[in-house]
């Protein structure tokens, strides 16, 4: 889920940048800096919307480094457990599949597959009910729910299920 | 990927999600792999909502223990585990799909006259983002959405509670209760949520 959010940090900014664009300098390490990470906190931070305030910078002893307290607003993409996600199919193997929404990986075990899906190799791997009605495979859209979320040092990773009441494909392109 | 699965599962047969021990969660590099239990949903979304499955430590990551992870699942996180800080912090609005999708399209147009300094680069997390806010995106108005499910909030519904009902875009109200297990507790919303759902409908675009 996206969220819109403050945050604070602290910018180290080298002497060169000081002058007439300092803001700007200030500004654009900052959307260099920032955006693109992720932490456990916060989730994915997508875009810097705005600055709120600057304040003072303090410079550092033993270097001309200065550092600016900046508070600034952002989008970040963050999932929670028991949310409902739509994503796209990325991997299909026998183990379960792989889905991706937004910035985030999200894997679905074979055992929280409804039973009635059996897992077909072959060219196009994929999850089919027995009487072929609903099919999952690579870039299918499915609505899951996170049941787990671990934080890496770059990224998200998600568990999910479509074995509950008003989960599983939305969109087969096979189909579509 | 597999990688990862190595790990999950290796942890998964040492047992080690079953206690409140931390330290055995440690994978052997010494990270801390932890596996968030609270949501955003203060009053709600917890895994009593959820059927039985959450209860079977299905936590395979692709890794081989399939029949391992018959026991317990859910490491249970100590509120003094410094890890995955669950609580949201303060000064913090969730938003829609679609209000994500016209954020990001507005910093897109900035982003262009950006891309001309070499030095930045537009990060893959802001294109991943936006190609999901925009294809999930169901209305063309995110205003008008807003202004539709206003009367929830009314009724006791938090903000995160209506931003995932205007994700899902619910057809029923029965999907709505099986999907946000936490708003069945809010009273006689019956018919405010049908009503709300049926406006819904209407902005939706295809």
């Amino acid at each position: 889920m996206f969220f819109h959010i403050v945050l604070e940090r602290n910018m180290q900014l080298h002497p060169r940048y000081f002058g007439r664009n300092l803001r700007d300098n200030l500004v654009s390490k900052l959307m260099k800096d920032v955006e693109g990470t992720c932490s456990g906190r916060h989730g994915f931070v997508v875009a810097v919307t705005g600055i709120e305030n600057i304040g003072k910078g303090l410079i550092r002893d033993g270097t001309g480094f200065v550092t600016f307290p900046v508070k600034y607003q952002c989008v970040v993409f963050r999932p929670f457990k028991g949310e409902i996600l739509e994503a796209v199919v990325t991997m299909v193997n026998k183990m379960g599949f792989f889905a991706e929404a937004g910035p985030v990986q999200i894997f679905v075990s074979n055992h929280l597959i409804p039973d009635d899906m059996e897992f077909q190799s072959g060219d196009m791997p994929n999850y089919t009910t027995s009487d072929g009605s609903v099919k999952i495979q690579k870039d299918s859209e499915v609505r899951l729910k996170i049941m787990g979320t671990r934080v890496d040092a770059t990224e998200i990773f998600c568990i999910g299920t479509i074995k509950d009441d008003f989960l599983g494909v939305i969109n087969d392109p096979a189909t579509a | 990927m597999s990688e990862k699965g190595g790990k999950g599962s290796s942890l998964l047969s040492k047992g080690s999600l079953k206690g409140k021990d931390d330290s055995a969660t440690k994978s052997s590099k010494g990270r801390r792999v932890q596996f968030s239990k609270e949501g955003p949903f203060e009053s709600g979304i917890t895994s009593t909502g959820s059927p039985a499955s959450g209860g079977k430590g299905e936590f395979n990551k692709g890794g081989k223990g399939d029949k391992v992870a018959n026991g317990k699942a859910n490491a249970s996180k100590s509120p003094s585990d410094p890890g995955i800080d669950q609580k949201l912090p303060e000064n913090i609005k969730c938003i829609m799909d679609c209000e994500a999708a016209d954020i990001l399209h507005g910093i897109q147009e900035q982003m262009v006259m950006l891309s001309r300094d070499s030095t930045i680069k537009i990060p893959i997390s802001f294109d991943k983002g936006l190609h999901y806010a925009s294809s999930n995106s169901k209305y063309s108005d995110s205003e008008s959405v807003r202004r539709v499910l206003q009367p929830l909030k009314g009724q006791g519904f938090s903000d995160n509670e209506i931003c995932m009902i205007a994700n899902m875009c619910p057809e029923t109200v029965d999907e709505v209760f099986a999907l946000v297990p936490s708003v069945k507790d809010k009273g006689s919303t019956t018919q405010v949520l049908q009503d709300s759902l049926h406006q819904l409908s209407k902005l939706k675009q295809f």
